[in-house]
């Protein structure tokens, strides 16, 4: 079960890092150029101007809108505006509240029982929101197949899912096939929880990918590929109604021409990277929103190639560079340094996890006893970002110091993901890596586990401790117990010397002063919803 | 007929742009040749506290985004961009005038054949061919000198044809054949001297294009790898962190301004010096 889950769950993770990839790509700067012309001469500023109308940036086009099939968080923030789950995120918070479910209650490790609220109806003309619909949204994560074949891609959201039973027209039970402690927070309040149509997917077939038909706060309006996806408020939601009667959202994947346009109100909401962050904040009328970052950034050793297949060489490593000026330098004294894989917010965390401090003449005495006196050649990946190109250079001027010669390979996101794949992966030595993480550990430690070898796992580290653990932690409702095994589990990674924790990153967002933005604390989970006009 | 070198300077120097080129041009090649006693901190030591600072008696240039003194960057990199020139037209001129004139003296068939391989090489703009053949060889320094050495083989491959066969049937050369100059003495000797003059014409108009071209495979992140300072990584670099600081920028691109318009202005000079009818064609 574990297995299979996980052999589903690498399209996932790149989908996620697309949003972090996108940012300073050459190309991206035309790209991104022509997207700020198309969006002067489109007539948006009108729209920006009106306080219960918003435009708000995205990295990305938007991709694919059927739940199952989604690409990554730019089109989870669409869903979760768009369709109603059976429970939902409050506003900025990991705290969940009842969404399209009157009542919901975990009736024991394995069981669910739901009952919808009465009178939701689909937009469109779908007719009634039922226990059916809720059956057929989440059980064809398990079988649906996209039009090249391929399941999805988010069926290990769902891979503890044994059945829907439907008890009523709007009541039903889901039955798991083994406990599954991150259910709620990864996927029922998750863009995976969507509750769809199952009229709509039937009459609609392949065209559900673009037309997203809900019970949700907003309906999609228009979606012109490539140029904007406008939601508006939909007359038909039960609930409250949002603060803003329209939301544009527009692509514009390089952050300058996104500052750019903020500047000129063009745009009302971005993320923004630590080196605009501050000139933006000066923008009148504007602020800047600072979280600690969810996405994990360290530095990975290939585990199985020489020299690094010598522990004493990896720790080595670990102890030449330096992490805090790679950090500084990176994100501009924005981000705090990591020390382990799991955030300080989450579940798990390794609170006494061991800070290494920079020792040149410890390195050399390792670089020594490991047969390496005078150093050696390596090769540091690295994905062309700004912020990563600068971690490299400060780590391969830490290694120089020991006497590693560190070359940088800096690939652009299309050949650098497939880098650590397959029989290509056992070539890689160095790679400066990001994930981003979501609000349960497990999420984050199961790119680490054997079968992700040749997949995720760049490191080749293979640990069959490590990986009892992470069942044992994907499949364990007790918090305690949970926690306990995350930390054993960093404790490994460390006594491993794989790994050179940097930072988790922060996340950044410059908005206009009337517009309040909802944001889960993982900084890349917006809540389109709790956007507020203040 | 061509002046001396001495004669061809004056010229040079006499005429206001000229002028101008010229010392851009010295300046350049003197900080190119006297890099490592110019710098005033080594190029690639980071100072983290210290980034991006702005320019002061410590820092002439200020730092960049890790640290690293800007000015000495700068005049690492010219080096780096004065080497890469100079190796891509020595190597350019001396395989594109060899090509020439095998070109003018071989046979009909190996002629067609060189003139085909000139024209498919001139077929694609330089840039782009030495971006597809960058990303097949892999980005490197030594690559960068190869792929625009052959981009610019053509170039000077054609004007020594060109010159060659014009010279080929000059009395002078006939009278050396008849007294039995070897073919190689006759080329060597007599045919290169004399097809010379337009090709350093040529080579010193190129080189501005060559640092431009090494500077954009740089900024476009094909070019020369870290911690080598290109002028086009530091112009990348600083429109990266533009926001921070707006000093690389500034002196990244006034640096290869200044470089590329001196060459310019001090080869269109020297073209006019060496041969004044291509001045009246050109005006």
């Amino acid at each position: 079960m574990i297995a299979r889950e996980l052999s589903e769950a690498p399209h996932r993770a790149p989908s996620e890092r697309e949003l972090i990839m996108a940012r300073f790509t050459r190309r991206s700067v035309l790209a991104g150029s022509t997207a700020l012309a198309g969006l002067a001469a489109s007539g948006l500023p009108a729209l920006g101007q009106a306080r219960d109308r918003a435009v708000v940036r995205v990295a990305r086009d938007i991709q694919n809108l059927d739940p199952a099939f989604r690409i990554g968080p730019i089109e989870g923030n669409v869903m979760r505006a768009v369709y109603q789950r059976l429970a939902s995120f409050k506003a900025g918070s990991l705290d969940y509240e009842n969404d399209a479910a009157a009542e919901l209650k975990q009736v024991n490790d394995q069981l669910i029982e739901f009952r919808l609220k009465d009178g939701l109806t689909f937009q469109g003309g779908y007719g009634d929101v039922t226990a059916e619909d809720v059956k057929f949204s989440f059980e064809r994560f398990n079988s649906a197949t996209n039009k090249d074949g391929k399941k999805s891609s988010y069926a290990s959201d769902w891979g503890a899912l044994d059945k829907v039973e439907v008890t009523g027209k709007t009541t039903g039970k889901i039955h798991l096939k083994r406990p599954a402690p991150a259910l709620f927070r990864i996927t029922i309040c998750d863009g995976s929880g969507a509750i769809v149509s199952q009229k709509a997917f039937d009459k609609l077939g392949d065209q559900v990918a673009t037309q997203a038909i809900g019970s949700g706060v907003y309906t999609m309006a228009e979606w012109r590929a490539n140029d904007r996806l406008v939601l508006k408020a939909n007359p038909d939601y039960k609930g409250p109604k949002p603060s803003l009667s329209e939301i544009t959202i527009k692509p514009v994947s390089d952050f300058k021409t996104a500052e750019l346009a903020f500047r000129t109100n063009e745009i009302q909401f971005t993320e923004a990277d630590s080196g605009s962050a501050d000139g933006l904040a000066k923008v009148a009328d504007s602020k800047i929103i600072q979280l600690d970052g969810m996405r994990y950034v360290w530095i990975g050793m290939n585990t199985e190639k020489k020299p690094l297949d010598n522990v004493k060489v990896r720790q080595a490593i670990r102890l030449a560079i330096d992490v805090d000026s790679a950090v500084a330098a990176a994100y501009n004294g924005k981000a705090k340094r990591a020390n382990t894989m799991i955030q300080p917010s989450l579940l798990g965390h390794w609170k006494d996890a061991p800070v290494y401090k920079r020792d040149i003449a410890q390195a050399k005495r390792l670089l020594a006893e490991a047969g390496y006196p005078n150093g050696f050649k390596i090769s540091l990946a690295v994905l062309n970002t700004a912020a990563f190109r600068t971690i490299a250079q400060v780590a391969q001027a830490s290694l120089a110091e020991a006497g590693i010669d560190c070359r940088l390979d800096i690939q652009e996101a299309g050949t650098y993901f497939s880098l650590g794949r397959g029989d290509a992966g056992k070539n890689l030595e160095l790679s400066l890596q990001q994930f981003s993480a979501k609000m349960d550990p497990s999420f984050t430690s199961q790119w680490f586990v054997s079968s992700q070898v040749g997949v995720w796992n760049w490191q080749r580290w293979a640990n069959a401790e490590f990986d009892k653990l992470h069942e044992m932690v994907d499949s364990t409702i007790d918090p305690a117990k949970r926690a306990a095994g995350m930390v054993r589990m960093q404790q490994l990674m460390d006594e491993s010397a794989a790994y050179v924790w940097l930072t988790y990153d922060t996340s950044l967002f410059a908005t206009k002063s009337w517009l309040n933005p909802g944001i889960l604390p993982n900084g890349t989970d917006w809540q389109y919803e709790h956007f507020k006009s203040v | 007929m061509i002046a001396s070198a001495r004669e061809v300077l004056a010229k040079v120097w006499a005429g206001g742009t000229g002028r101008i080129g010229l010392v851009l041009v010295f300046v350049i090649l003197f900080v190119a040749a006297f890099a490592p006693w110019l710098v005033t901190h080594e190029p690639n030591k980071l100072d983290v506290l210290h980034r991006f600072a702005d320019p002061s008696f410590e820092h002439l240039m200020g730092t960049d985004q890790i640290g690293r003194d800007f000015f000495s960057r700068i005049v690492v990199g010219t080096r780096l961009a004065v080497g890469v020139a100079l190796a891509v037209i020595l190597a350019s001129l001396t395989m594109g005038t060899l090509l020439g004139i095998a070109a003018a003296y071989a046979g009909r068939q190996a002629e067609r054949v060189i003139l085909i391989l000139f024209d498919i090489i001139t077929s694609f703009p330089s840039l782009v061919l030495a971006l597809a053949m960058v990303a097949m060889l892999g980005p490197s320094l030594v690559n960068v000198v190869i792929v625009v050495t052959i981009t610019f083989i053509p170039h000077f491959g054609r004007v020594a044809r060109a010159q060659t066969l014009a010279l080929k049937s000059a009395p002078f050369l006939e009278a050396e054949r008849v007294l039995g100059a070897s073919p190689v003495r006759l080329v060597l000797v007599h045919v290169v001297p004399n097809i010379m003059g337009p090709l350093v014409v040529l080579a010193s108009m190129d080189v501005p294009v060559v640092i431009t071209i090494e500077a954009g495979l740089s900024f476009l992140g094909v070019g020369v790898r870290p911690p080598l300072a290109s002028w086009g990584t530091l112009l990348y670099d600083g429109y990266q962190h533009l926001s921070q600081s707006v000093w690389p920028v500034i002196f990244a691109g006034l640096t290869l301004s200044a470089a590329t318009l001196g060459f310019t202005l001090f080869g269109e000079a020297l073209r006019d010096a060496v041969d004044p009818k291509l001045r009246s064609r050109a005006a």
